[in-house]
């Protein structure tokens, strides 16, 4: 499986905004629904309104016209001119809806309906009981000037957008309302390890600084052992400790970008967690070509010290890390657990971790993530449950 | 020259009988009009009465027939009476005459 991520700082977890793209895309899409349907309710209403008020005076032609073809069946062929009027525009059919003569501008012409609208022309149907010149159905046809159409979608589109910004506001109160408890356990963990985080940096200090002053030459073999459990133990948490100082303290200082070599960069992190690597009875394969990128040497530290812990961590025994760099690539990959391909895209979540076993809080990728994010650089994750996981970066 | 030669059952079976009548078939075709409507009515119509003729059925006034009285049912084959009220209708139809 592969996942890529590219720019944008998010302030949304990734399982928040998934529960708040479908909470909005449900609540929008009945919104428009609703309002779509009250607008053709509306819209039809309006329409036979506008036709019932026409209906009178159409009638009444349809009546002139009648006994205008009353007279020229009368006089049949001798007068052979079709009634005409400036008012409107007929049409007259037989029984078998056969055309007799037609002076419509728009021939469509329905018997289902007695008035109707079509293209800019309203159609009056009048049924006769005498068939002068054979004429069961005249049409009366007058043009429709439409000022009444566009007041209908003057008011559709303004109190449809109204109505739809409304309940827009409303649903993001709601979906507010909706992630409350989850974003307060959020702030509560983050208040939590601010104020332990604080209290941490004393004794981990001293134990660091005591443990390089020991001299390992006059120790017996056994207390040398001890003493490199306790290394490997306190720089297990000195990374956590320096990952939680930068997410609650150092992330928001000013950076201070500087072109950096990767390559030595990765060697000195490298020889940092090699007591590490060397627990695990981990092999590791170096290949490093010349690169560089210009950026906060202390936040380009945090993302390979994470993709190097976490490939240790996750890593099995005797199993190898790799790190390969190339001019615009960084790969670190690990012959580990793997993850689960529907866990990939939720692996950057703050708080987020996919083994108990393992210690920490889950903050490492997201401070890569957030890392990644400010400097747009794409993260690949590639990653086969048992087999291992492989992330490239590219910038 | 007309389409409708003198030779055609028309002429030659309604027309001689017709031309005594004091209601011209141009009347006549206009009353059934009146009634009928469309085509395919009133061809049916005209033939019925032919067939069967009877003063409830016909299309002209009670004071026409009380006058000319009922004609006799017609002698004319199937064949020969669909033709001659084809051109009957041919003749006096108002379809393509109004302008």
């Amino acid at each position: 499986m592969l996942v890529s991520k590219s720019k944008g700082i998010n302030s949304f977890l990734k399982s928040e905004k998934k529960s708040l793209f479908r909470f909005l895309t449900l609540y929008v899409t009945m919104i428009v629904l609703m309002i779509v349907l009250l607008s053709a309710y509306y819209y039809q209403t309006q329409e036979k309104l506008m036709l019932s008020n026409q209906r009178a005076s159409l009638f009444k032609y349809a009546y002139i016209h009648a006994k205008r073809l009353k007279v020229l069946h009368h006089f049949f062929d001798e007068r052979v001119e079709y009634p005409r009027d400036p008012r409107f525009t007929s049409a007259i059919y037989d029984v078998a809806f056969q055309q007799i003569f037609s002076l419509l501008k728009n021939e469509h012409v329905r018997f289902d309906e007695e008035i109707y609208r079509r293209d800019k022309h309203i159609h009056f149907v009048k049924s006769l009981d005498d068939f002068y010149l054979g004429t069961k159905y005249i049409i009366i046809e007058v043009e429709d000037d439409g000022i009444w159409e566009q007041l209908i979608w003057k008011n559709i589109i303004g109190y449809g957008l109204g109505t739809f910004f409304f309940f827009l506001l409303f649903g993001l109160y709601l979906a507010k309302l909706f992630l409350k408890p989850m974003r307060d356990s959020i702030v509560l963990l983050d208040r939590f390890i601010k104020d332990t985080t604080h209290e941490l940096n004393t004794p981990l200090s001293s134990i660091l600084a005591n443990i390089e002053m020991m001299d390992t030459d006059v120790m017996v073999e056994k207390n040398r052992k001890k003493l490199k459990r306790m290394t490997i133990a306190a720089k297990t948490v000195s990374v956590l400790y320096k990952d939680l100082t930068y997410l609650t303290l150092e992330q928001e200082k000013e950076n201070k970008d500087e072109t950096i070599d990767i390559k030595q960069l990765v060697k000195s992190r490298i020889e940092y967690f090699d007591i590490l690597l060397h627990s695990k009875e981990l092999e590791y394969e170096l290949d490093l070509e010349d690169a560089s990128i210009f950026m906060d040497k202390r936040k380009l530290t945090r993302v390979i010290d994470n993709l190097i812990s976490n490939a240790i961590k996750y890593n099995k025994r005797q199993g190898t890390l790799g790190i390969h760099l190339r001019a615009n690539k960084l790969t670190v990959w690990d012959t580990g657990i793997g993850i689960k391909e529907r866990k990939i895209p939720y692996m950057f979540d703050r708080y987020t971790r996919f083994n108990d076993s393992e210690g920490g809080f889950g903050v490492g990728l997201s401070i890569v993530e957030n890392i990644i994010d400010e400097y747009d650089i794409r993260i690949e994750v590639i990653s086969k449950l048992d087999e291992g996981t492989k992330m490239v970066l590219k910038w | 020259m007309s389409s409708l030669s003198a030779e055609n059952i028309f002429e030659r079976k309604c027309i001689p009988c017709h031309q005594a009548l004091p209601a011209s078939l141009q009347e006549m075709f206009k009353r059934y009009l009146l009634v009928y409507s469309s085509e395919t009515n009133m061809k049916a119509g005209i033939k019925h009465f032919l067939r069967y003729p009877s003063k409830d059925i016909s299309a002209m006034s009670d004071l026409f027939v009380d006058t000319v009285g009922i004609k006799k049912k017609t002698s004319l084959s199937a064949k020969e009476l669909d033709d001659a009220v084809d051109i009957y209708w041919d003749r006096y139809k108002v379809f393509y005459k109004l302008k």
